[in-house]
């Protein structure tokens, strides 16, 4: 029985797949591996969270977080709709600022050097300050440049809860919600160069009741600073929305029992020197716990936005949404994963199939598992077999994915992976939904192998069209009339 | 019966049988072991005070605090034994499910640990379980604590061993049933009962219950988890098998409503289990047997576990002058008011001004001279009538306008002749640069 993990795949994408000719001139002519990208998949995504936002009432913004994909098309396109984005690095300040974004549409986020804070204070961006001493740094910047005051999110973290303790697990990040008065204190004494707008956190978790706590802990802060007559009028909840990769929930369930038997050595190893994701054996027993990124999540996306409004409030007893709206508060968002759901692929080609003495297949891609990093962010779905003609011999096979370093670690995926057909050299795989963290968040040039070229492909037309990533604008030229 | 202390009242619960009517089984007759009678509420409370009686005397000179991992039962009852001796109990858990057990612990004065969920971005250095996280917070407090370790402990067996399982051989007058049916948490009682009812008689059919992999009963453990628990044996059980909610739901129902046996899920899963394990066999027999199953708790601390996945059994008949009866129609036809007039009107004293936002809302900024009711709590008023005069003009405000005018469509509908809407709500009234009060 091929236990497969099969990606979920939108239509759009499903017509990519089936352009074969297209995938194989695309590999042959850029290489492997190869990023590919498509970002006028954007538009539902950002349509799918603003109708959660009017089916609650709530206005606010999504400010797409840039570190999840650093395409340029991906950004241009998103500058063209009315979405915000959310940098956390000069340079991607330099890039939003680049493709179109004017500054009421940019938010910075995370901690920021000095020349960060002036660009962004310069450009009259929102600052989302991570600690007290950058709201510091960022009121003698706009003094000493008599720079125009700076629109300012405080982010807290470490949230309280009542009655049961609800252990969130520690952030870097923020000022602690109990000191959020000395981060007033700061703004109200340097009210001619910081303008508080709101107050912000993310967590890194998908647990909703921390996020419930971390958000009813917001409408706590900003009561604050309604006391101290500050107006400040909105909340940015962050990311950390979670996409959902897998097409059927009952595949993950087999897989990952199926894991827990192998672990505990009651049937063939699944994995490559029988790897157990976190769980181990000892004296019958197992142990550990499954350390993977839950690929199948119904509660995902929009959704899982839908879920979190609709909860009660901890200590306030009333929808979170209700509340928002009640206080006339905007809702921010920092979605980054969640917003690139179905907006690229990783094309891989491969170089070699074979068969070990011991039963073994291997596949040997060209590409290493930091071009496309399943493992590294505990991903597990299955690639795509896109035949060049035919398959090799009837499927389903089950093969190890070996990379082109020269490392013994360099597995795309220490899992046995099932394929439905056999590739042969030249065949390509394709790892889809990955423009979220997977695609080369990691990539390297270990051992001189070249970082995959990204490129962009777009509907014009009533065809597919592909042009380099930096390249692409979200202006489509109609083709020559022939 | 006279006790010293209510632990002298563990145990010793009845064994009762099924009415044949009601499980439909010809040739085996089913018994139900009533560990929903224990003082503390549950079977826990034989293997909670089994652990932790050796242990409570040098606890309670030390001033320990008892912990254990675990978010029902054995937290309920090892709460109440920390309180009889003065001791401080403290629970670490997953996540507390059930509303109502979470209230009792903290009712009982138990301290709650709750563990945080997985990480969206993975960390691949973190591989702990919370159980290994306990476990090292234990070691790093060095000492102070009364662990009583239920998933590995074998005490938690031995009150199996030497309570329950010989209790239902005496009730059967000295021989072991035939098949023995109960669900897996830690493992302790099935383990225990198994292995004294073997003594007995070594052919005893013992059938483990779990969950459904991706279902969620309170108080036992999925057919995945059940691998993790220290005291689980394979061998202990002819077959596991699996049981889902809405099996334990249905099995509940049929003991509540037919065998005067107020059962928890657990206790509806074993009897669901155990007739659908059974009826097969029923079938085939030609003379008769005996068949036991644990009933571990009682149905009331369920409620909104059952609510959420049963809301039609709590259907109650519609109350009048509901929000929901309110159509679209009648909507449209309530009388608005803009901002501008509403400002006019507001300074006038023309009439009451009812805001409906929470009253966290309310406090923060709200319009000078405004009563504040919110939604939930006017509803509930409506539903006795109208909670002012009809001679009283009435603005009503919301957010953003939307609620209020439906409720202004309601007090029409009341007969109140002029119960109006701020158009736009309250954002519209910022917007406009309208003024708000704080006191
Ligand atoms: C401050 C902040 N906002 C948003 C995000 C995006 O999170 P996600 O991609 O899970 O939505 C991150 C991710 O690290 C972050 O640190
Ligand atoms: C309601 C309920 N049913 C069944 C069980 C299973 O008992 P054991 O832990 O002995 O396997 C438990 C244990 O916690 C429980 O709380």
């Amino acid at each position: 029985m091929p236990l497969y993990l099969s990606p979920r795949i939108d239509p759009t994408v499903q017509s990519v797949l089936d352009e074969t000719t297209l995938m194989a001139q695309l590999s042959d002519a850029l290489g492997s591996p190869l990023g590919v990208v498509l970002p006028q998949q954007l538009t539902g995504n950002v349509a799918a969270f603003r109708s959660i936002f009017s089916a609650h009432r709530l206005s606010g913004q999504i400010y797409f977080a840039h570190k999840a994909n650093r395409s340029s098309a991906l950004v241009r396109e998103l500058a063209a709709t009315d979405a915000g984005i959310d940098v956390a690095s000069l340079a991607e300040l330099q890039h939003a600022l680049g493709a179109g974004f004017v500054p009421q549409r940019i938010m910075a986020t995370g901690p920021k050097n000095e020349e960060f804070l002036w660009l962004a204070a310069r450009s009259g961006i929102t600052v989302s300050a991570d600690s007290v001493g950058e709201l510091a740094t960022l009121a003698t910047l706009v003094t000493k440049w008599s720079l125009p005051r700076v629109r300012v999110m405080a982010r807290l973290s470490g949230f309280a809860s009542t009655g049961a303790q609800l252990n969130s697990r520690r952030s870097r990040f923020g000022v602690s919600a109990a000191a959020a008065s000395e981060v007033f204190d700061v703004i109200e004494k340097h009210a001619d160069a910081l303008d508080l707008v709101g107050v912000a956190f993310h967590l890194d978790t998908i647990g909703l009741p921390e996020k419930a706590v971390a958000l009813e802990g917001c409408l706590v802060a900003l009561d604050e600073c309604r006391r101290r007559g500050l107006r400040p009028w909105s909340v940015d909840i962050g990311g950390g929305f979670g996409v959902d990769y897998l097409a059927d929930g009952t595949q993950w369930e087999q897989y990952t029992s199926a894991l827990t038997e192998a672990v505990l050595g009651r049937r063939a190893p699944l994995t490559w020197n029988g790897h157990g994701y976190g769980l181990r054996a000892e004296g019958g027993h197992v142990r550990g716990s499954l350390n993977l990124y839950p690929a199948h999540r119904p509660l995902s996306g929009p959704a899982y936005l839908d879920r979190l409004l609709r909860t009660t409030s901890p200590e306030l007893r009333r929808p979170l949404g209700t509340l928002l709206l009640d206080n006339m508060y905007e809702l921010h968002l920092e979605p980054g994963r969640a917003l690139l759901d179905q907006c690229g692929l990783v094309l891989a080609s491969v170089l070699e199939v074979r068969d070990e003495a011991n039963g073994d297949t291997i596949v040997r891609l060209d590409c290493n598992a930091r071009d496309v990093s399943l493992e590294e962010h505990g991903v597990l779905m299955d690639p795509v077999v896109v035949h060049r003609t035919t398959s090799a011999g009837p499927g389903p096979v089950g093969v190890y994915l070996f990379g082109n370093l020269c490392l013994e670690a360099d597995l795309i995926t220490r899992r046995k992976v099932f394929l439905p057909s056999r590739p042969r050299t030249g065949d390509l795989l394709a790892f889809v939904n990955t423009a979220g963290y997977l695609m080369d968040f990691s990539a390297t040039q270990a051992l001189r192998q070249p970082i995959g070229r990204k490129a962009a492909l777009f509907r014009n037309d009533g065809a597919w069209r592909w042009c380099l990533d930096e390249q692409y604008w979200p202006v489509h030229h109609r083709a020559e009339a022939p | 019966m006279r006790f010293e202390t209510m632990t002298d009242a563990i145990g010793n619960t009845p064994l009762v049988r099924i009415d044949p009517a009601v499980h439909g089984l010809r040739n085996i007759t089913l018994y139900a072991k009533m560990e929903l009678l224990n003082p503390f509420g549950s079977l826990k409370d034989r293997a909670a005070w089994n652990m932790a009686r050796p242990l409570l005397t040098q606890a309670v000179e030390r001033g320990d605090t008892v912990v254990e991992l675990s978010s029902g039962n054995t937290a309920k009852a090892l709460a109440v034994i920390a309180g009889m001796h003065g001791l401080s109990f403290r629970s670490v858990t997953n996540r507390m499910k059930v509303a109502e057990i979470k209230d009792l612990l903290l009712l009982l004065g138990a301290e709650i640990d709750e563990l945080p969920g997985q990480a969206e971005c993975l960390d691949p250095t973190d591989t702990d379980d919370p159980l290994t996280r306990m476990y090292h917070r234990l070691a790093e407090s060095g000492g102070g604590y009364l662990h009583t370790d239920q998933y590995f402990n074998e005490l938690n067996v031995d009150a199996h061993l030497n309570g329950t399982g010989p209790e239902i051989v005496k009730d059967l007058d000295g021989r072991a049933p035939d098949y023995f049916i109960a669900c897996v948490g830690t493992a302790g009682s099935s383990t225990g009962v198994a292995t004294a009812l073997r003594q007995h008689n070594p052919d005893v059919r013992v059938v483990g219950l779990v969950a459904h992999k991706s279902d969620f009963i309170p108080g036992i453990r999925t057919i995945d988890e059940v691998h993790e628990v220290g005291l689980f044996d394979p061998d202990v059980y002819d077959t596991v098998e699996t049981i889902t909610a809405d099996d334990a739901i249905d099995g509940l129902l049929t003991l509540v409503r037919r065998c005067g046996t107020l059962a928890g899920p657990t206790g509806g899963g074993a009897y669901q289990g155990a007739v659908r394990h059974l009826r097969a066999i029923d079938a085939q027999l030609t003379e008769h047997r005996t068949a036991v199953f644990i009933v571990c708790d009682r149905v009331e601390s369920y409620m909104s576990y059952l609510r959420e996945r049963r809301p039609e059994l709590f259907g109650r008949p519609p109350r009048r002058n509901s929000l929901r009866t309110v159509t679209d129609a009648d909507v449209r036809r309530a009388a608005t008011m803009q901002v501008a007039e509403a400002e006019r009107w507001i300074a006038e004293g023309r009439g009451l001004v009812v805001d409906l936002r929470s009253p966290f809302a309310y406090q923060a900024l709200h319009i000078d001279g405004s009563i504040n009711i919110v939604d939930e709590l006017f509803a509930e008023l409506l539903h006795g009538g109208l909670p002012f005069g009809r001679r009283q003009p009435v603005l009503l405000v919301c957010p953003v306008g939307e609620k209020s005018a439906r409720y202004a469509a309601l007090l029409t509908r009341m007969g109140h002749p002029d119960a109006r809407s701020l158009d736009g709500g309250i954002i519209a009234w910022r917007d406009a640069g309208a003024e708000l009060v704080r006191d």
